[in-house]
């Protein structure tokens, strides 16, 4: 390192500690994680700009990164003329808008503007351009040419190295160092970047310090950068690796999780500002170093971040963006309160044949409704589809399980994966042969997939292939066996579920005591609003996908068991509330539950809208008709909900749609096997009175609530601090996926190229990509998903409601920042207002 | 067998010339249309070989003639080895062809996708049943520009453009050779009608004197062959063209790539009157194998890592042409195309395979010293049980070489199952799965020689101690290469396996050379700005 001080013409000119610090944290803190393939859950890309308004952060995102977050002109013009936005919605944004100068000010101006296409020349400078953009500029545009497109090969390409799940059989021998480490480590002999016209790379990377943290300053140092532009710069840089640096986030948020710390984001961060440091050491050139001087001289001479805002074409679009969306909240605030005015029947004093609760997904409001419509009696719940049961569920002979619970929390139970009514013997003996399956299937993946023997594995098994690629080709077989039944017998696998009686394995306390059971019945019932009038079946329904050959197909299961499906928590619940010991508790707690109410665990198939029952051999006998009755309103439900979905899915021809559904479910070539969450808009937290028989286009995530029950308010800070916050995740994702597809999104689905076993790549290299493909939003002819912040419906006190948002920084930042929109129910959903902050509520 | 019925042969290429002959616009305005009249068009070609398989099974080649001048025209020629591939890729392109309707729904460019997925292949397929080398070169170019169309699908795409342009320096490369090696060939036999042809090499060859233009055409032949089917040093293209949709990848690697095989698999009666050319085949086809080998196993993306397998597979098939093991090399072909078509269509699957994959325990690695054993068991069996087979080394040089490296794959795969923890049912399993291996690969080794019988050289003998010299060469690379994946496990933290590491993981930095040369002699001419949003 003091040989490189020597060499370094200039001195350090920022070596204030504390001040760097701050810029790298700052920098790392506005990048969102991104969950892996596996378990892949939805992400509010801007999670690191929740702390500024929307606004604000289309500016900062237009100014340092060079990116829109807002639908291109030509959108808002199509919606205008389509009078999707009418001049009503056009002088509704005016009004609820500050005027910025520059900015259209009646609705006569902002339709003149909104007929135009920005001009890029007119968008502001970016605040400092990294060595990276200098070079494209001086390149006139060309990543190729500038080297700048193979630097972030390179990077992605040592990412995947390093943070591999298994796809390469030769691993990087210095991943056990931390990245930025073990990146030096591979520098040292890596002669790529030289062969491809980096003169001197190794030389530049090996003077630099081994510590990430002092290298980052030294390069700030040695490059100029005046210290007001520092964050920004760092922050640019990430935005160059954006995916991969989305998943270092993943890790420290994990770490972070579970008491931990991880500095793997600032350590890629290093890499990236000495990559681009190497790059600008190779370049001697006139022109590059004029660039780079006037580049300096640019940041350092910033007009203040408040006129850096005033972009006059940014304001037109904001201004469209919100017409856009008053004009859908008025359609769906109206059709609420039309709801809400229609006479009711009164609901007769009998006993409901059925209660069936499904998560808040969007997808359930389609299958709830159809339900309802097969059995009107019947009465549906919404709640977060992993039902208050936040557990790890560790397979049939694995040692560690999947978090099914939301990313927000850490499971509080481990529950164990069992064959049904199985002796301690036969336990042993499918354990065994599952092990001894997937040794034998590992020695046989080795022989196809090492240097010698892959040869003389295609040429005696490749002749094989023809059959399968016909059986897989119609549908009859699956690409590869399914992940969850692999190694056990079918007869075995239709048997498993989870065990909820308490032991140890490896270790880890296992299962539930009984005070447990007790507790955690308890509040879920409460957490429903479900605490009288119980059906004599109740049925908790999770969610889940059925796709072949889809890398995101965990990205369709259910959230809020973390990217899973919720067989396992449903079933856990379910067994739990029907326990004896349970119901003696329940009642002692003042919850009875009656003697002839049966709790059914059961998974909702998004793709193909069946629904399956479990555990069924324990319903008691006198429940038997019960639960035939219920199969048939499931069936028909069922082909009402694949009705309504076939619309979106293009498919005619009613006769056969329950087949065309299915087959799709099969299709090994389908992008498009589901829709999805496209299309989520709203949030209605409030009884189902409210929306019963209204039609949301599966569109709302419905949660039940009855604020008459909730004294304490409790239930109401968990669904404001939990499932909102989660809605607005997912909604912001697919906001972000549509916006900006190339940003936010994951790109071309028919490109993707798994790397890792954890992400895609689009095409053969580039940067991870993060968010939906395209093709989840947009069916080739038009964006499926509408670009609308969520609008949230609670019907709660007010005072309440306030009362959270002041306690919850988090929550108090998407309200105010406008990240979504928070609405309070009364008089029966015939008065909503809206929040524009604590106290703040006006009529909507 | 009446060569009128030849001529019914061409309606397999003429159903795609046909469902894909129509303008681009139309072809996108109605995209299920045109999804339906190629896989109908592909069902046709796929019936026709069929049928076509058929005739020649009972009835022998079927042969046109050319219509035209001294074998420069139009006609069919098929025989076992056209029709197995024949059926093979109609095959592909019955499957690739379906799989594109959905795959690519909503693309705007759908139609002109599969537009010239279906002319491609009717460019490949009017390749295989050539009738002369005048139209098996015309086909070879068609094929070629057709891929080229298709790489280009999204050609926006910078790293698209990049690797078609390597590709087109090869290819033209490729062109010219072969071109060059059609005129020598009609100053030799005066006609370049393939029965012709074979007639006048066979001729050549029992009367044991080869001239220096034949020398020169095996050669040549060689050459464009090993171009095609991206073998080192200018295999790079192939390793970039995932920047198109997968089905492209799947008709590239299943269909196309092995157009270089068929090249030396069809003209292998004038390139084995060269032993020179034969070497050259195995030391590029065997140096390419080991290459893509080893680099596959330090690749990160699924879609890489199959490229290098397949720039390694088709390495080890030019390997066995060079070898003379002329039937394997056309079973390696079809049994490759099989597998790597599966395996590109099922790449979304590596989640699933993932998820699955879980290891319940290290098992360990195998002990050096019985690594050896089993390695020096593997070289003595194969000289017994060869010689049990009547096939002797100097009778069958390649069919021992080959042997010996099926039998370095099962020590793999025992040493694999014998871990630290030895357990019988897996070691019991595994010894029935290798015991399969072995039979299965026997076996249908035996089926290829006896199919090929009337349309392939037999395998060749030993010419000399040279030929012997490069067997012996063979045999050691791939056990080198066994022994070295056996080191690698167990030192991949020292020094110089980690510098080894870096240089394999990047190919030896072939590739990122030719690029760099092409980025400086053929950059883009209009540059977009690719920094901001479109």
């Amino acid at each position: 390192m003091t040989a490189a001080l020597k060499l370094a013409p200039i001195a350090p000119a920022m070596v204030d500690r504390p001040a760097l610090d701050a810029a790298i944290r700052g920098a790392c803190r506005k990048i969102a994680p991104l969950w892996p393939l596996k378990h892949f859950v939805a992400v509010n890309p801007f999670l690191g700009f929740t702390n500024q308004s929307f606004a604000a952060t289309c500016a900062t995102l237009r100014r340092v990164a060079g990116v829109d977050m807002l639908m291109p002109r030509a959108f808002y013009r199509e919606a205008i003329a389509a009078g999707a936005i009418d001049d009503a919605a056009l002088d509704a944004a005016l009004k609820a808008s500050p005027a910025r100068p520059g900015a259209p000010a009646d609705v006569a101006a902002l339709k003149a503007a909104a007929a135009l296409d920005p001009r890029w020349s007119a968008r502001p400078a970016a605040v400092v351009a990294t060595v990276a953009e200098v070079l494209d500029a001086v390149a006139q545009g060309d990543r190729q040419a500038s080297l700048v497109g193979f630097m972030i090969d390179e990077i992605s390409r040592w990412c995947a190295a390093y943070f591999d799940e298994g796809q390469a059989s030769w691993r990087m021998p210095t991943r056990g160092a931390s990245p930025y480490t073990a990146w030096r480590d591979i520098a040292r002999y890596d002669r790529n970047p030289e062969i491809m016209g980096v003169p001197g790379f190794r030389r530049s990377i090996m003077a630099l310090p081994e510590d990430p943290v002092e290298a980052i300053g030294e390069v700030v140092a040695k490059l100029g950068i005046p210290s007001r532009a520092v964050e920004d710069y760092l922050h640019r840089a990430l935005f160059d690796i954006g995916g991969w640096a989305a998943y270092a986030r993943y890790l420290a948020w994990n770490a972070e999780l579970h008491g931990g710390t991880d500095d793997t984001l600032v350590e890629l961060l290093a890499i990236r500002i000495a990559w681009g440091y190497a790059l600008f050491e190779a370049r001697t050139d006139a022109a590059m170093k004029d660039a780079w001087a006037k580049a300096m001289a640019d940041a350092a001479a910033l007009p203040d971040d408040e006129a850096l805002g005033a972009d006059p074409d940014l304001a037109v679009d904001l201004l469209l963006q919100q017409a856009y969306e008053i004009a859908y909240r008025r359609r769906l605030v109206d059709g609420l309160k039309g709801h809400a005015a229609r006479p009711r029947a009164e609901a007769l004093p009998v006993r409901k044949p059925v209660q069936a609760a499904f998560c808040i997904d969007v997808r359930s409001e389609i299958f709830r409704r159809a339900f309802e419509t097969a059995c009107p009696q019947a009465q549906t719940v919404g709640f977060a589809g992993f039902f208050g049961f936040p557990i790890e569920y560790v397979p049939i002979g694995h040692q560690r399980g999947g978090a099914q619970c939301p990313v927000l929390l850490k499971p509080a139970f481990i529950v164990c994966e069992q064959v049904g009514d199985a002796s301690p013997d036969e336990e042993t003996e499918v354990l065994g042969l599952r092990l001894i399956r997937r040794r034998a299937a590992k020695a046989w993946k080795s022989f196809k997939l090492s240097a010698v023997s892959s040869f003389s594995y295609v040429e005696t098994t490749g002749l094989l292939f023809a059959g399968k690629i016909a059986s897989d080709s119609l549908g009859v077989t699956r690409p590869v066996a399914n992940p969850t039944v692999d190694g056990l017998d079918g007869s075995v696998a239709r048997r498993v579920g989870p065990r909820l009686e308490p032991r140890k394995v490896g270790g880890r306390a296992t299962g539930f005591e009984p005070a447990q059971r007790v507790a955690m019945a308890e509040a879920v019932l409460k957490a429903m609003s479900m605490t009288e009038g119980f059906a004599r079946l109740v049925m908790l329904t999770g969610h889940g996908s059925t796709t072949v050959n889809n890398p995101h197909a965990s990205g369709l299961d259910c959230g809020a068991c973390g990217g899973h499906t919720g067989e396992a928590n449903a079933r856990v619940a379910a067994a739990i509330l029907n326990d004896l010991g349970v119901r003696e508790g329940l009642r002692e707690r003042g919850l009875p539950v009656p003697d002839d109410t049966w709790f059914l665990g059961a998974l909702h198939d998004t793709t193909t809208d069946e629904v399956t029952i479990y555990d069924e051999g324990h319903v008691p006998v006198s429940h038997a008709s019960d639960l035939a009755r219920l199969k048939t309103w499931l069936a028909k439900a069922a082909s009402l909900a694949r009705l309504e979905r076939t619309a979106l899915l293009g498919l005619t021809g009613p006769e056969a749609t329950d087949e065309k559904v299915l087959e799709r479910s099969r299709d090994w070539s389908q992008v498009r096997p589901e829709w999805g969450l496209a299309g989520n808009a709203a949030f209605i937290a409030a009884p189902r009175e409210r929306t019963q028989g209204l039609d949301l286009g599966g569109r709302a995530f419905l949660h039940d609530y009855d604020h008459g029950k909730d004294t304490s308010q409790g239930v109401l800070e968990l669904i404001m601090t939990a499932p909102m916050v989660v809605a607005s995740w997912i909604n912001l994702q697919y906001y972000g996926s549509t916006v900006n597809n190339r940003a936010f999104g994951s790109g071309n689905k028919v490109l993707h190229n798994v790397v890792g076993q954890l992400g895609v790549l689009e095409g053969n290299a580039g940067d991870l990509k993060v968010g939906l493909p395209l093709q989840s939003v947009h069916d080739g002819e038009r964006f499926v998903h509408e670009p609308l912040r969520l609008n949230v419906f609670i019907e709660a006190g007010e005072a309440a409601m306030d009362a959270v948002i002041t306690k919850h920084a988090s929550v108090r930042e998407l309200i105010e920042n406008e990240w979504i929109h928070l609405h309070s129910l009364s008089d029966e959903g015939r008065t909503i207002r809206r929040c524009h902050g604590a106290g703040d509520w006006r009529d909507s | 067998m009446s060569s009128l019925l030849s001529w019914l042969v061409l309606i397999g290429p003429l159903a795609l010339v046909a469902a894909g002959a129509l303008p681009s616009a139309q072809a996108n305005a109605a995209p299920r249309r045109t999804a339906d009249r190629t896989f109908v068009a592909a069902l046709v070609a796929f019936a026709v070989a069929l049928l076509t398989a058929v005739a020649v099974a009972s009835g022998g080649a079927l042969v046109s003639g050319t219509l035209g001048l001294r074998g420069i025209g139009l006609g069919v020629y098929a025989d076992a080895l056209s029709a197995v591939m024949f059926v093979l890729v109609s095959f592909i392109g019955v499957v690739v062809l379906r799989y594109s309707r959905n795959y690519l729904a909503g693309d705007p460019n759908q139609g002109c996708f599969l537009k010239w997925m279906a002319l491609t292949l009717a460019a490949v397929l009017t390749l295989i049943i050539s009738g002369n080398l005048v139209q098996f070169i015309g086909a070879w170019i068609a094929t070629s520009l057709g891929l080229s169309r298709l790489l280009l699908f999204y050609g926006e795409r910078p790293a698209a453009q990049l690797a078609a342009r390597k590709k087109f320096v090869a290819s033209r490369i490729g062109d010219a050779c072969l071109v060059l090696a059609a005129l020598l060939l009609l100053g030799t036999f005066g006609t370049l009608d393939f029965a012709g042809l074979f007639a006048g090499a066979n001729a050549m060859k029992a009367a044991g004197t080869t001239s220096g233009a034949v020398t020169a055409v095996a050669f040549l032949v060689v050459v464009a062959a090993l171009l095609k089917s991206a073998q080192l040093p200018l295999h790079g293209w192939l390793i970039e063209v995932m920047e198109t949709p997968t089905p492209v990848s799947a008709l590239l690697h299943a269909g196309i790539i092995n157009a270089g095989g068929f090249l030396v698999l069809r003209l292998a009666d004038v390139v084995s009157l060269s032993g020179g050319a034969l070497e050259v085949l195995v030391l590029v086809g065997g140096a390419t194998a080991l290459f893509g080998s080893v680099v596959m196993l330090t690749q990160t993306s699924v879609k890489v890592s199959l490229a290098y397998s397949t720039v390694a597979q088709m390495g080890f098939m030019m390997l066995q042409c060079g070898l003379g093991a002329f039937p394997a090399a056309l079973l390696h072909i079809v049994a490759h195309s099989l597998y790597k078509a599966h395996a590109f269509l099922s790449s979304g699957s590596v989640i699933d395979l993932a998820r699955a994959s879980w290891t319940p325990s290290p098992g360990g690695q195998p002990h050096p010293a019985r690594l050896v054993m089993a390695l020096l068991a593997a070289l003595v069996v194969t000289l017994l049980v060869a010689a049990l087979f009547g096939t002797t080394l100097q009778e069958k040089p390649g069919a021992v070489a080959l042997g010996a490296i099926l039998l370095l794959g099962l020590v793999h795969l025992l040493a694999n199952a014998i871990d630290e923890r030895p357990n019988a049912y897996v070691i019991g399993r595994t010894v029935v799965l290798t015991v399969s291996v072995a039979l299965a690969y026997f076996a249908l080794q035996a089926v290829a020689e006896h199919l090929m019988a009337s349309s392939l050289p037999a395998t060749l003998p030993l010419r000399g101690p040279f030929d012997l010299a490069i067997v012996a060469l063979v045999v050691l690379s791939f056990a080198g290469l066994v022994v070295f994946q056996s080191l690698m496990a167990r030192h991949a933290q020292a020094p110089a396996w980690r510098a080894l590491y870096v240089h394999l993981s990047h190919g030896l930095y072939l590739n990122t050379l030719a690029n760099r040369l092409v980025l400086r002699h053929w950059p883009r001419t209009t540059p977009v700005s690719s920094n901001v949003k479109a």
